[in-house]
């Protein structure tokens, strides 16, 4: 059918045929010394044209005759005196599972040299580690068995997939009559199992046997199989943590927290066979006085299972320091009633426990007031604000936060004057008595405002209002180092900020009291006081399942020269790795094994590693289980296969990638012929 | 060197539009370029002093001389040579012929033309301009005033070029017509018989003359760097060639070179200075190889 494609060779013919040389025009004066060379010229080109189209149609030919799959019939000469053996064993974590008599590994090494030993002496033997994903090809009998000798449990998974695929484009490679004989040796864990059933196609094999390594006794395991922290408080961490028993038999052990020297109190665990349940546990932790405080907790069962593995889970925690925040509301208590309430709020929840909210009113605002607050919010710039200059100045400079809102008459005098100093991101000018709105998406926030607050502004600037109709605003003057947060629907700023110092400023466009009050009465004064309290001070985990990338929090000094110098980190077998800085996060390469990861400079960041979860689940695989996912993952040669459908392929060598390279070589040549006979 | 050689970039020149302006650029660069000038001097040269006879001109009266001696001396000055300069500028249609559309030979050929004007008036020798295609259509008589330069440089301008070439027959009409021995400059691409021209260059040197020729040839006419199928047409004789020009490109630059070389190989023979002018090339080549000959006309 393809070779109905030749038939394009009419497309270049006809074109050869009709087209025409088109001439540029150009005159010249030297024709003279042209004329000699021109008979032989024009019939080297005619030459050349010919000898193109022919190469040309010789390309479309032949990518016809590709698509027609061509294969040489030939006696391909097999290699039976030779057969071929692949064995897939199983050296993941699981296998390091003892049931008192020995290791699921060295019962399945013993299967293995069992096999190999039974199998021809001239087999030609390919062992897959499928826990490491090492390969072993073309071994010789005895080169397998030192092989075979060599299984070690490593840390994670078996990988079915690699292995099956591998097998497959064996099979279609070598041909071979007899088919491969195959051996698969695991203990069928979860995760094994659904690996198997994942398997799109079966592969076609001359032979296969799969075996359950399994104990004869009743299994004895139990594992962490996961840990979350639930709370911090007064120096002690509480820890959730789940212990599940994956075996025939009751669980009676202790688990136990453990930070450096210092563990927790011993937690009893009495737990029936198959059953999964949390517990909470709780531990004494020392905090840093300043920044965040990084720990790595063990959280251990006693021994006491034939996995010991599992029995340790790998938690890394970081606990932001404490903030104590206090905010100074200055003017009516009614004007800014919404906004203490919101800030109230907040102060409730976990993050912000340690918030103080005062009142004062315009007339009373003090300096001292100045030196208790954090944060100074103003419901109006009044002629009072504005007599506090200096001292706002100040309280600015050295690292507060200060809040402007307006009013419908602001003190024109005050905002003069608090402008001069820097202190107001925006200049109010003419109020305008129109209908606007408040986009709900501003993408604000570009500028830097500070490192430390340049990620808050970007977040507020990212939150979604809900579209308010505002009755009036002011025509600002932004300040040229203020950055608008949110905007009106007329390109207006409703929110500016700016950096002074150490501190910020904020102006909000509207009033914090009546009906303009558009951002108190928005479910975004929320989000404006959580920027204005600082950022919520969450407690972050750092594990991560064996195969996953680790990483842990990058330091600001990291973040600072992540493009001109290079961090490590040690990771769990004691080797030092490069890591690198992505984002907030330094990012470690490779991990090897279980355990921590940790960074070599200070404060030391910790990343737990642990087992994948259903590496730890040791529930025997039934023998129908292990039948049903043999059958759909392997064929056996003979039977269902038809063997005029195997036996066509033998006999026809493919050919076509011969073609290809013709194609490749002719489109190469193609332009090179076209240039020489030019000449 | 490198400031003052933009103001010989033929492109340059060709922006400049007015020929007063492109000579003067063209002369003055040249000149601005060369540290120490060898040329500087070349109008009235001190030679000596002698003593005071009655009836001397008072101007020539060294009265430094006088002031420090007491003594009455009259500077000398060399006599100087004015030679008559015959520049013959060829105006056929070959001459328009531009490779790369910028500078045709034709406004080379001019800015050379006012160029070399500009500088031999300079100096007080007398110029003069013949224009000529198959025949000789402009002829300026050589004249040494400054204001002469004008005459020149409005000729050069109005002229367009036309018609065939037919050098033989000109410069034999120079020849005939010219009453005094002077150096005679030809501008032209020498697009003619070979052997005709030969005998018009042997007819000014039995005269005594001295020929310069300035051979103006565009990149394109001495490489042939033209790609694609192309249809030629002659500028004089209109006649048409179609041809793939990157197969030729070997063979007529072997030709031309051959031509050129015959040129030369005939000129220097003869005693004629012979300079090759590529009009991607800036001017200072051909106004060194005219100071070099005047030079040892002195």
């Amino acid at each position: 059918m393809f070779l109905l494609g030749s038939f394009a060779v009419a497309g270049p013919l006809i074109a050869h045929l009709l087209a025409k040389p088109r001439y540029r025009r150009v005159p010249f004066t030297m024709l003279r010394f042209l004329l000699v060379g021109r008979v032989e010229s024009q019939s080297r080109r005619r030459f050349r044209d010919l000898l193109i189209l022919l190469l040309r149609c010789a390309i479309i030919v032949l990518i016809a005759m590709l698509f027609a799959r061509p294969r040489w019939l030939t006696e391909i000469e097999i290699d039976e005196s030779r057969p071929v053996y692949y064995l897939g064993l199983d050296n993941s974590m699981s296998m390091a599972y003892s049931d008192g008599s020995g290791r699921y590994l060295d019962e399945l090494v013993d299967s293995a040299v069992e096999y190999i030993r039974g199998a021809e002496d001239n087999g030609l033997f390919s062992i897959c580690a499928l826990g490491s994903q090492e390969w072993a090809r073309d071994l010789s009998k005895d080169a397998a068995l030192a092989e075979v000798g060599k299984l070690k449990v490593t840390a994670g998974t078996a990988d079915i997939d690699n292995f099956v695929s591998v097998l497959a484009g064996a099979r279609l490679q070598e041909k071979l009559e007899r088919g491969i004989s195959v051996l698969v040796l695991s203990d069928f864990t979860t995760n094994t199992l659904e690996q198997f059933a994942d398997l799109s196609e079966p592969t076609i094999v001359g032979q296969i046997d799969c075996r359950a390594i399994v104990s004869p006794k009743p299994v004895s395991n139990a594992a962490v199989t996961s840990a979350h922290v639930t709370g911090s408080k007064d120096g002690k961490l509480v820890l959730n943590v789940s212990v599940a028993n994956y075996g025939d038999v009751e669980q009676k052990r202790e688990l136990t927290a453990k930070i450096g020297e210092k563990s927790s109190d011993v937690v009893d665990i009495k737990l029936p066979a198959g059953q999964e349940r949390s517990y909470s546990v709780t531990t004494e932790i020392d905090l840093e006085e300043r920044g965040t405080t990084f720990l790595p907790v063990e959280l251990g069962l006693s021994a006491g299972d034939g996995l010991e593995e599992d029995d340790t889970f790998y938690l890394a925690i970081s606990v932001p320091q404490r903030k104590s925040v206090n905010v100074l509301l200055v003017g009516e208590e009614d004007d800014t009633f919404l906004l203490k309430t919101a800030m109230t709020a907040l102060s409730r929840m976990n993050a912000y426990e340690m918030v103080a909210v005062r009142q004062v009113s315009f007339g009373r605002l003090k300096s001292p007031d100045l030196g208790w607050a954090d944060v100074v919010v103003c419901s109006a710039i009044a002629a009072q604000v504005g007599d506090m200059g200096d001292e706002l100045e100040s309280f600015v400079a050295t690292g507060g936060k200060a809040v402007f809102f307006m009013t419908n008459e602001p003190s024109g005098e005050a905002a003069k004057k608090l402008w001069e100093r820097g202190m107001l991101a925006a200049l109010p000018g003419r109020r305008l008595q129109r209908q606007t709105g408040i986009l709900p998406d501003v993408s604000g926030g570009k500028s830097s405002v500070g490192d430390n607050d340049a990620a808050a502004v970007k977040s507020l600037s990212h939150y979604r209002m809900e579209r308010i109709v505002l009755t009036g605003y002011f025509e600002c003057e932004q300040h040229a180092d203020s950055v608008r947060t949110w905007e009106l629907d007329n390109g207006l700023g409703l929110v500016y900020v700016k950096r002074l110092g150490n501190g910020t400023t904020i102006l909000v466009n509207t009033s914090a009291d009546d009906s303009l009050g558009a951002l108190t009465k928005s479910s975004a004064s929320v989000a404006f006081c959580g920027y204005l309290l600082g950022r919520n001070s969450e407690i972050a985990e750092h594990s991560f399942a064996y195969g996953e990338q680790a990483m842990v929090p990058a330091s600001q000094m990291e973040l600072k020269f992540a493009k001109d110098k290079q961090f490590w980190v040690q990771v769990c077998d004691g080797q030092t790795k490069q890591g690198t800085i992505r984002e907030s996060f330094l990012f470690v390469p490779e991990t090897c094994g279980i355990g921590w990861v940790r960074t070599l400079t200070k404060p030391f960041r910790y990343a737990g590693i642990n087992l994948p979860e259903g590496e730890t689940d040791m529930r025997k695989p039934t023998s129908e289980v292990v039948a049903g996912v043999t059958k759909r993952a392997f064929r056996v040669q003979e039977g269902e296969i038809s063997k005029a459908e195997i036996f066509n392929d033998k006999g026809h060598k493919p050919i076509w990638k011969i073609f290809v390279w013709i194609i490749i070589a002719m489109l190469l040549i193609e332009p090179a012929i076209a240039n020489r006979m030019k000449r | 060197m490198a400031k003052s050689r933009k103001y010989l970039d033929p492109v340059l020149l060709s922006k400049l539009g007015n020929m007063d302006l492109v000579a003067r650029c063209a002369v003055e660069g040249f000149f601005a370029g060369l540290h120490p000038s060898p040329f500087h001097g070349f109008s009235v040269e001190y030679s000596d002093h002698r003593d005071y006879q009655p009836g001397d001109e008072l101007k020539f009266l060294d009265w430094k001389m006088y002031g420090r001696s007491d003594k009455l001396y009259i500077k000398q000055f060399q006599q100087e040579t004015n030679v008559t300069i015959y520049i013959l500028l060829d105006c056929s249609k070959s001459m328009s012929f531009s490779g790369n559309g910028s500078v045709s030979k034709m406004d080379y050929g001019c800015f050379l033309a006012a160029s070399l004007s500009y500088l031999m008036l300079g100096q007080a020798d007398s110029v003069s301009l013949v224009l000529f295609g198959d025949k000789i259509r402009t002829r300026i008589p050589p004249r040494s005033r400054r204001t002469h330069l004008n005459a020149i440089l409005t000729a050069l301008e109005h002229n367009k070029p036309s018609g065939q070439t037919n050098l033989a027959d000109v410069l034999h009409n120079v020849a005939d017509t010219t009453n005094r021995r002077g150096v005679v400059i030809l501008i032209s691409d020498l697009l003619d018989d070979e052997a005709d021209i030969y005998k018009g260059l042997t007819h000014l040197k039995y005269l005594n003359h001295d020929v310069i020729i300035f051979q103006t040839m565009d990149h394109q006419e001495l490489n042939l760097d033209y790609e694609g199928l192309i249809q030629f047409e002659d500028l004089e004789s209109k006649a048409t060639m179609r041809t793939f020009p990157q197969s030729l490109q070997e063979a007529y630059r072997k030709r031309v070179a051959g031509f050129v070389d015959d040129i030369e190989k005939s000129a220097g023979r003869s005693g004629i200075d012979y300079c090759l002018l590529d009009t991607s090339e800036p001017l200072d080549k051909a106004l060194m190889a005219y100071l070099g000959k005047r030079k040892r006309l002195m």
